[in-house]
Formats: C-alpha cells, sequence, structure tokens
C-alpha cells in the first residue's frame, strides 16, 4: 500500500529512544483472528501532542488497532512503541497511556471522584495530592459539582466526561478515545468535539481518537489516518483527505462524491456513458478503467433549456427527481439514466427553483475532478452514488 | 386509550402465595411455640401462654446439637464459597463464551438425580470397602475411615450445595462486563487489584446470594450430614423433626423452630458485620468525599476558556 | 428375590437396588412406630360408633383399592388375585402410620381406600375413632392358617378389625472378622460396642430402639413410665453408649452391611437378611437376635370405614393368607407373614438365611409389643439427648 510507504517516509530516522515522549510508533503489526486479519502490516508514527483519528468503517481493524496500544491485544508481529519504548509484552497496567471507552467502562459502585482517583491510588500517589488531582480533573471535565455521585445518577454526556477526567487525571503521555462520542446526541456531540480539541491542545497530550465518523475525524484531528482492511489507505490532514484523497475508498469515505467509471482517454478524461470527467492532473494509463469523482457541492445545476442533447465535457443532462432541504444547503438528486444518478448541492440562497420532473443540466469544473483507477472494493461496497429507482 | 394494569396486580400472585405458604405457616408456629402439649393424644394447645417452651429448648441437648450444626453450616458455606469463587470466575470470564451455556449445564447435572440417592452413592464410594478404598490401598495406603466423620459432613455439603453457591457466583461475575476489568488495568491496576476493587465488589449480590442460598437450607439440612456423618452429622433440624414427629409435642417444636430461624438470622448478620468490620479500613482508605465545590471554581474549565 | 420390581428413578443401576430399599417397606419399619397418631386422630371428631362391614359374601366388585406401605406386596399375588377373581387392584403407598391416619381422617370414610396396613400399636386407637371397619371372619376362611401366636394381640383381641399381614423383631449383626468373640445379648453388644467396635457401632435411629436397647439389657419393660428408670437410662446412653457410636441407622443392611461400614449394627431382623443376603461375603456377619428381651412389630390387614369394595378387600385378605401365597409375600418382602407351617415350606423352597426370618416359640415369647405411653416425649428427648452426645 502506498500509505505504509509514506507514513514510514514521514519518519525515517525514528530510531528507538530517539523517540521524544508521547510519540507512538506502530511498526508493520500485524493481528489475527483465527483466520480473519484484522490489522495487516499496518505502519504509523503520531507524533508527540499530535490528535490523530483513526477513521474507518467497522472491521476496518482501528479499534484492534487502538487495543493494542492500550495493551488488551498483543500484537502477532511488528511492534508498537511509546515514548521510544517497546510495548511488546507489558501489560495494559503498565504502560503509560490510557483509554476513554466506547461505553464509558466508569465502576459503577464508586462516586465520580473515587473513579477519577482510581488510577492515582494504583501508582500509590499520596491522599493529599490525589484530592487534588482529582479537584483538578474534575474542573477540567467541569464535573466538580457530581463528584460525589454515583456514576448512575449523571447523563450520558457527564458520564463522558467523567471518563475523560478518569483518564487525563493519570497525566498520561498519550490518549486513547475508543469511539467516545458515539452514544451522545448530535448537539452534545459536537459541543464535545470542540472541548476535547482544545483540551488536546491545551495539555499537549497525544490523542489517538478512534471514530467511524468523518465529521468528528475532519473537526478535531491533525491528522487523520482512514483505514480499510486492516491497512491505512491515507494518512494526510483533514484538508488534504478531502480535497486529496488517495483513493476511491477514501474519496467515497470522507464527504461524499458522485462517481462516474468509464475508460481513460488522452488528456485525462474518463468517457463515461452520460459525460466526459477531466481531470488535468491524473496519470492513468489510457484504456484503462477509471474512477472519475467530483463532490456535490462543486457541482452547478439549473433547468436545461439550451434542449441540445450533445453533452459538453463535465456537464450532465437529467430529470431532478428529488429536492431536500439541509438547512444551508439545498441537495438535489438528478437522474443521469438507469444506472447512474447525481447529486449536486447548492448554498441556500443561491438555489435554482426548480420541481421535480424538470430537465436540468449539471456541471462542474475540471478542476473540481478526482479521477481514480476503478476499485472494484470500493464500488462494490456502495461507494458510488446509486442509481435511484 | 388503553389502561394501565396497575403494577401491585402483577405482584398479587406473589404475596398470595407468601401470605399462604410462607407468613401463615410461620406466624402459627410462632403461635404455637407459646402453647403447651396437653396430654399424650394431643400435638399443641395454646389456651395457656408462657414462654416455657423456650426454657426447655435452651437445654444442654440443644446447644451440643446447635454447636454441631453451626459448624457445619459455617464451615460448609465458607467451603462452597471458597470453591465456589474460583469455578464461577473461571467460568464467566475465562472460558470461552460459546461454552458457558455447556458448563453451566454441567453444574446442573447433579439435580438431575436425586438428592438421597446422590449422597447415598457417596455413602458407596467412601466405604471401607469401596472401590476407592481398594484403589487406595493397592497403592499401600490404609483403608478408607472418611465415613461417619466430619470430613465425611463436609463432602457431602460441599457436594450438594455447590451448584446453588457457584450459578449466582456466576451470573454475578458474568453481569461485571470486560470493559469494566479493562478499564481498571487500563489504570494501573493488576489483576489481584482488578479482582477485589472491581469484580468482587460488583459481584456483591451474587456472592449474597449464593451464601444464603447455602447456608440457609444447610442449617436446616439434616439428611445430607446424616447419611454420610452418621452420628457426627447430627444437625438441629432432625431435633425439630423429632418433636413434630415423633414426640407429637408441637408446642416445644415450634419453639426449637423459632429459635433456629432466629439464630440463622442473627448468624447471618453477624456475619455480614464480620465481613464490613474486616473491610473497613480498605473500604475507608479507598473513600473519597470531594463535598460541595467552592463558589469559586479552583481552575478555569475549557468552557470558560472558550467563552474568554 | 424372584422379582424385582420396576423402579423407575433416575439412577445407576447398582444404585436402585439401595434406593428401593430405602423406600421400601421392607426396610422401612416404622420411623414411629411407636408413636401414636394420637394428635391427628385427637384432631378428629371421634364418631365412636364402629361401622360395621358391609360385606355379606355377595359378588366381588371389579376394583380394589389399597393404601399400603411402599413396595410391600408382591407383584405376583397381586397380579394372580385380578386373575383368579377379577377385581382390578389400585396401589397408593405411604411412608408412614401418621401419613395413613391423616388421610383416612381427612377423607372421614370417603378416602376410596378399601384395604390399609396399620402397624399394630396404631390399630386401636384407629378402630376407636372409626376409622376401620369390623371384619367378616366367615369371608376370611384362610385366618385358619394364620399361626395363633400371631393373633389376638393385645390391641385387637378378638382380630375384629386387623389380621397380621407380617411381623419382625429387633436384634444387631456384627462383622465376625473384627470382633472374635461369640455375641449372645444386649449386654454383649454394649459391651463390644464400648470395647473393639467403638466408633464402629451403629444403632437403629428410632427413640423406643434406643432405650428399649438398655432397658431388654437390664430386664425393664420397654414401656417402662418410671422416671428413675428413664433417667438411669439416658445417664448410661448419653454417657456409656455415646461416645462410641458412629451413626443413627435404621436399615444397615442398605449399604453397611454390604459396604462393611460398621462392625456392630443394631438391625431388624429382614433388614438385616437382605444386607447379609448382598454382602460379597455373607459369612463374614451373624446375626443375633436381642436378648434377654426384645421388641415385636406387626403390620396388619384392616378394612377402612366406608370402603366401597368391601367383599373384594375380604376377597383379597382370604387370598393373599392362603398358604402359597402367604410363602410368596414371604419370600418377596422377607419377614413372616405369621402363616402356620410356613417355615417348612420357606425351607422347602429353599429361601436362604430363614434363621433371620422365623425364630422359637421360646425366642417370640421374649418379644415385647411397644406401646404409646406418656414417656413418649421423656424418650424422644433421650434419644436427642443421646445423638447430640455422640455427635459432640
Amino acid at each position: 500500500m502506498t500509505t505504509a510507504t509514506t507514513s514510514k517516509a514521514e519518519a525515517p530516522a525514528a530510531l528507538p529512544g530517539a523517540e521524544s515522549p508521547g510519540t507512538v510508533v506502530i511498526d508493520a503489526v500485524t493481528k489475527h483472528y483465527g483466520d480473519a486479519t484484522a490489522v495487516d502490516r499496518l505502519s504509523l508514527t503520531i507524533e508527540a501532542g499530535e490528535f490523530i483519528s483513526l477513521l474507518g468503517p467497522s472491521g476496518c481493524g482501528k479499534t484492534t488497532t487502538l487495543r493494542m496500544i492500550a495493551g488488551f491485544e498483543e500484537p502477532d508481529a511488528g511492534d508498537i512503541r511509546v515514548s521510544g519504548r517497546s510495548l511488546l509484552g507489558v501489560p495494559p497496567y503498565r504502560r503509560d497511556v490510557n483509554t476513554v471507552f466506547q461505553a464509558y467502562a466508569l465502576f459503577p459502585h464508586m462516586s465520580v471522584a473515587e473513579n477519577v482517583a482510581y488510577g492515582l491510588q494504583q501508582k500509590r500517589t499520596p491522599k493529599s495530592e490525589i484530592r487534588d488531582r482529582v479537584v483538578d480533573a474534575l474542573d477540567l471535565a467541569q464535573m466538580r459539582g457530581f463528584a460525589d455521585r454515583k456514576p448512575t445518577q449523571l447523563s450520558g454526556g457527564q458520564q463522558q466526561r467523567v471518563a475523560l477526567a478518569r483518564a487525563l487525571v493519570n497525566r498520561p503521555s498519550v490518549l486513547l478515545l475508543d469511539e467516545p462520542l458515539g452514544a451522545l446526541d448530535r448537539q452534545l456531540r459536537e459541543e464535545m468535539q470542540l472541548e476535547l480539541k482544545l483540551l488536546q491542545s491545551r495539555l499537549g497530550i497525544t490523542f489517538v481518537f478512534v471514530t467511524h465518523d468523518q465529521g468528528e475525524a475532519l473537526s478535531m484531528s491533525d491528522r487523520i489516518a482512514i483505514m480499510r482492511s486492516g491497512r491505512i489507505e491515507q494518512l494526510a490532514d483533514a484538508d488534504t483527505v478531502y480535497a486529496r484523497p488517495a483513493s476511491a475508498y477514501v474519496a467515497a469515505f470522507v464527504g461524499q462524491q458522485n462517481f462516474f467509471r468509464g475508460t481513460v482517454v488522452e488528456g485525462g478524461a474518463v468517457d463515461s456513458a452520460h459525460s466526459l470527467v477531466y481531470d488535468m492532473s491524473a496519470e492513468l494509463p489510457v484504456g484503462s478503467t477509471g474512477l472519475a469523482a467530483v463532490r456535490p457541492e462543486f457541482v452547478s445545476i439549473e433547468a436545461d433549456v439550451a434542449a441540445d442533447a450533445s453533452g459538453a465535457a463535465n456537464t450532465a443532462r437529467g430529470t431532478l427527481i428529488g429536492v431536500s432541504h439541509l438547512g444551508e444547503t439545498m441537495q438535489y438528486l438528478v437522474r443521469l439514466g438507469d444506472d447512474q444518478s447525481l447529486i449536486a448541492r447548492r448554498p441556500s440562497p443561491e438555489a435554482p427553483q426548480l420541481a421535480i420532473g424538470d430537465a436540468v443540466v449539471c456541471s462542474w469544473r475540471a478542476e473540481s475532478v478526482l479521477l481514480f483507477p476503478a476499485d472494484d472494493a470500493a464500488s462494490a461496497s456502495g461507494y458510488v452514488a446509486p442509481p435511484t429507482a | 386509550m388503553r389502561r394501565r394494569l396497575p403494577g401491585f396486580l402483577l405482584a398479587a400472585p406473589a404475596w398470595a402465595w407468601l401470605a399462604i405458604f410462607f407468613v401463615a405457616p410461620v406466624a402459627m408456629v410462632v403461635w404455637f411455640s407459646f402453647g403447651y402439649k396437653p396430654s399424650i393424644f394431643a400435638t399443641q394447645a395454646t389456651d395457656k401462654l408462657s414462654f416455657d417452651r423456650y426454657a426447655e429448648v435452651f437445654s444442654p441437648t440443644f446447644f451440643a446439637t446447635f454447636q454441631n450444626t453451626l459448624w457445619v453450616g459455617i464451615v460448609g458455606t465458607v467451603l462452597c464459597f471458597l470453591i465456589g469463587l474460583p469455578v464461577a470466575y473461571w467460568m464467566a470470564v475465562k472460558a470461552p463464551p460459546s461454552r458457558r451455556g455447556l458448563l453451566v449445564a454441567l453444574v446442573m447435572v447433579p439435580f438431575w438425580t436425586n438428592f438421597l440417592v446422590r449422597t447415598i452413592g457417596w455413602q458407596v464410594i467412601l466405604s471401607p470397602d469401596g472401590w476407592l478404598s481398594t484403589a487406595l490401598q493397592a497403592v499401600g495406603f490404609e483403608p478408607l475411615a472418611i465415613l461417619n466423620t466430619r470430613g465425611a459432613v463436609l463432602l457431602g455439603v460441599v457436594y450438594n450445595y455447590l451448584p446453588l453457591m457457584i450459578l449466582p457466583l456466576y451470573v454475578a461475575f458474568d453481569r461485571v462486563n470486560g470493559p469494566l476489568r479493562e478499564a481498571s488495568k487500563d489504570l494501573g491496576a493488576g489483576k489481584w487489584t482488578t479482582f477485589f476493587r472491581i469484580t468482587l465488589p460488583l459481584a456483591q449480590p451474587g456472592i449474597i446470594a449464593g451464601v444464603l442460598l447455602v447456608y440457609i437450607p444447610l442449617m436446616g439440612d439434616y439428611i445430607t450430614a446424616t447419611v454420610l456423618g452418621g452420628a457426627k452429622g447430627n444437625m438441629v433440624g432432625q431435633l425439630v423433626a423429632s418433636q413434630f414427629q415423633t414426640a407429637q409435642n408441637w408446642a416445644l417444636g415450634s419453639a426449637m423452630a423459632v429459635v433456629l430461624i432466629v439464630v440463622i438470622l442473627a448468624t447471618v448478620a453477624i456475619g455480614a458485620a464480620i465481613v464490613w468490620f474486616v473491610t473497613l479500613p480498605i473500604r475507608a482508605s479507598h473513600r473519597l468525599v470531594i463535598g460541595a465545590p467552592a463558589t469559586t471554581p479552583a481552575s478555569a474549565s475549557i468552557r470558560e476558556e472558550v467563552t474568554a | 428375590m424372584t422379582n424385582q420390581p420396576d423402579i423407575r428413578i433416575l439412577a445407576p443401576a447398582g444404585a436402585a437396588k439401595t434406593i428401593r430399599r430405602e423406600l421400601s417397606r421392607r426396610r422401612f419399619l416404622s420411623f414411629a412406630a411407636a408413636a401414636g397418631s394420637a394428635g391427628l386422630l385427637a384432631a378428629c371428631a371421634p364418631n365412636g360408633s364402629p361401622t360395621s362391614a358391609q360385606a355379606s359374601g355377595g359378588p366381588l366388585e371389579s376394583k380394589l383399592s389399597i393404601y399400603t406401605w411402599g413396595d410391600y406386596d408382591a407383584p405376583d399375588v397381586l397380579d394372580a388375585f385380578t386373575a383368579d377373581l377379577g377385581p382390578k387392584i389400585s396401589l397408593s403407598s405411604f411412608n408412614s402410620n401418621e401419613e395413613m391416619v391423616a388421610k383416612l381422617v381427612g377423607a372421614r370414610g370417603t378416602s376410596g381406600y378399601d384395604i390399609v396396613v396399620p402397624t399394630g400399636t396404631f390399630v386401636a386407637q384407629m378402630a376407636e375413632h372409626g376409622l376401620l371397619a369390623e371384619l367378616n371372619h366367615d369371608l376370611i376362611p384362610n385366618l385358619k392358617h394364620v399361626d395363633s401366636a400371631f393373633l389376638g394381640r393385645a390391641w385387637d383381641p378378638d382380630n375384629q378389625y386387623s389380621i397380621c399381614k407380617a411381623w419382625g423383631t429387633t436384634g444387631f449383626v456384627y462383622d465376625v472378622t473384627a470382633i472374635d468373640r461369640e455375641l449372645k445379648d444386649w449386654n454383649d453388644f454394649i459391651d463390644a460396642a464400648q470395647n473393639e467396635a467403638s466408633g464402629k457401632t451403629s444403632v437403629l435411629d428410632d427413640p423406643a430402639e434406643l432405650t428399649g436397647l438398655y432397658f431388654w439389657a437390664n430386664g425393664i419393660p420397654w414401656t417402662t413410665t418410671d422416671p428413675d428408670e428413664l433417667d438411669a437410662a439416658e445417664a448410661f446412653l448419653v454417657n456409656e453408649l455415646a461416645p462410641h457410636i458412629s451413626a443413627f441407622d435404621s436399615y444397615p443392611g442398605g449399604s453397611a452391611i454390604p459396604q462393611a461400614t460398621q462392625m456392630l449394627m443394631q438391625s431388624y431382623n429382614g433388614d438385616a437378611r437382605l444386607g447379609m443376603l448382598e454382602s460379597p461375603d455373607p459369612e463374614r456377619w451373624k446375626y443375633v437376635l436381642g436378648s434377654p428381651a426384645t421388641e415385636i412389630w406387626m403390620d396388619n390387614w384392616a378394612i377402612a370405614a366406608g370402603a366401597p369394595n368391601p367383599e373384594a378387600a375380604h376377597a383379597f385378605i382370604d387370598y393373599v393368607l392362603s398358604p402359597e401365597n402367604a410363602l410368596a409375600e414371604l419370600d418377596y418382602i422377607g419377614y413372616d407373614t405369621g402363616a402356620k407351617g410356613i417355615e417348612q415350606m420357606a425351607s422347602d423352597a429353599g429361601l436362604p438365611m430363614l434363621d433371620l426370618v422365623f425364630f422359637t416359640r421360646e425366642q417370640i415369647a421374649t418379644m415385647h409389643e411397644g406401646e404409646l405411653t406418656e414417656a413418649q416425649e421423656r424418650i424422644v428427648q433421650i434419644w436427642n439427648a443421646t445423638k447430640a452426645a455422640a455427635g459432640a
């Protein structure tokens, strides 16, 4: 995979021992469960103080990777180093890493304060210091007023803050977060995303954040590792991942895409049944099958008044079959043919007034088009916009 | 709108059952215990009430028998607990989940046979001429002389009551889910600390259920102990039964039954108090009460930074 | 043992034998035979007037209901009765006289049972309370086959309500390989228990049998109510005997004899016989009838008051009293049915160990019936005190 080499190239001279505190190095790690390979020769270097997200659908190996860093699973091959020290064979309770669990895993028989104090008690921290640090951590999580309650008396969001305080009070060099916001409602989730990001930049702790929600990953991460079948498909910052996805899979997983499948012709075009789609920068062999992708927000739409059946490049004609109001944008679903439809999105103020059944013409700029080699796996798993009935 | 069934109606059968088959008989036993046996042709009368039967209960015979019963009850329960705990933990935590149903079924296997039959089976195994004894003699041991000893009593008790300990413990351990143990380890606690501070306290309802399920019936059981322990398995339940069945003195039998109930409750309370006191220093050392927050926050929260 | 009845209990084949015994009347000699069902009887209003049997030799009814101890009749005899005479038999069983009495009292003559089998000590009270119907001796000609020694007992001098079904007595068994002297009577039993058989001795788990052991050994009537004698019995049993007792076992023949668990065991004759027959080494065991005195207990055929099938009931009693059926019953249950000349018949039939079934006139003269007295509570107290002392 190209990305594996990329990540290695990013940390080429990182020798064990030279890695600064908080650095996580995953070196060619493989993990099998029976016949299934959960993580496949995965390599990833996470810089100290970085907020990195492992993003992918369920079964992509992101949680397994996290659990191997935490120590709940041992790799079958490869090495994991935190702060330059190999963690192979080191039990979870001797790792300088803490985890915020998906369902929080708060101890129901202890108060909030006792939950937070638990980790410090294990390190034989003096009692007076425990108290101070627990109070600080609870303040940090804005849970000071709930210190003496039991976790069952708290809401989901409050429990999540306690889980965060319980992990952070130990001042780990790396904090692992396993889909911590998954159980929260949307508004609370967005609030917490912001808080987490601020907290991370303030504390300077390395955050490894596992999520299947691309919005979460995009909004918080310094870098995002998009995973697929136990490997990293692309490792880059949010802008790059969004604007320059390394594969059709990434393009489909991050944001939404309109895909056109066709044969690559001279000049980087895909000759689709409905439209010629250009990507000037693409370098695919002529005659191979390619996938061209255009994001809905780059597609403009208007009533088809020309009645000109001949297709210009980067233009598609069809029938409007759906309009939905998404708040800031309007979304249009256009049927191009039996097996192809197209989504266009325009900002609400400048959205054209169109009725269902109207003949429309959609167009986009050649620079907005990304061209990928045809990826059967990506298309088979439904990342190509499906034809609508 | 559908009218909702009032909640107490759902519980009504249980209350009725409890009232008819538990409260009423126990009340009758208590009532009889203040009466007397008027003649050899009558079992009890309550036209004159007194505490005399209770005075009769506290005879040296009763104390000697009670001592034996308590010994069997407490040592038997402790043994069941010590043996059942690791087994239940292993079943709930370590055994492959796909095998757990089978393991629970295996624990239940002895219950498929009448308990008297099972216990008599042990009598055969443990007898000096039994196959176990013969096998031991073949490799140079003395003939087995365990039958009719306290050792045999405990063996029978553990054999008959262990499933009653294992099942509630298993359910309790099963309910303490994996992520909690992982969280504990993640926070720096080793296996033993995790067990004693997370798994065991959370399994507490199961432990209490298991201990009570073994201890209470065991205190009233006089079959298991007698079949294997002979004279050494003399239990107070037999004493109560003898008053009802053989002496036909229901008044004295009732007084004995009441004392037995009181003592069982008292020993359970004492046992709970002992556990409470013994673990008090440990619990105190882990206790952390923060109290109400000061009017001004000690440190700035993130939200304040955001708004700042 | 010609015929093993079906036992439908989920257990290994080897255990089934033992279980059958545990549930069987042949082993189960009334846990509380001497204790009356006085309480139960007192609870019902006595209706005084004895119900006379409505049997006059008319045609037999088509059914017969027998309420008896578990596994207490030879199935062959029951089948043959139906085949020969017609009435279909339905059997129900009880575990104690008290249970049986309670059922009859509760039903007040509508229990539907025709034949019941009470122990002798219960007969008089049951008759007195109108639970039993008078027998019509004209319909039981085979009564002539019953040995007069087992007729006319104190509880029913004219056999107005009851006829002996089976009887047994108490003695002890010892291991001749471990006790190398001859034990002859209760005093020898006590001496051996206190010496070579200490900690390997069992006594019957029954209050009257325990105090009886002391009274028989010392020439005191075992139905005594003398407080001094009872005190002496308690002092002896608790202080002198209890420390040597390892078990209170009413059925040592069930496993203690076959498994050689004990050296010395007080036991009923039929139970001892079954145990010895089952022992891998019968020569190892010797049975001694208790002497100078011991007990006799007797179970009796009787007809319940209000029996729906009195003709069939009389016919059945007459049927089982015939010599050949009496022999079949004896063979099955292992206790003497009290038929005349049955000893010779059993001997001719080659039944084993008949010296544990039949006893001489002289021996029978030393056997005494139990009785429910006001000392019952005291006896239970002594029994409990002895158990407590033995368990300490």
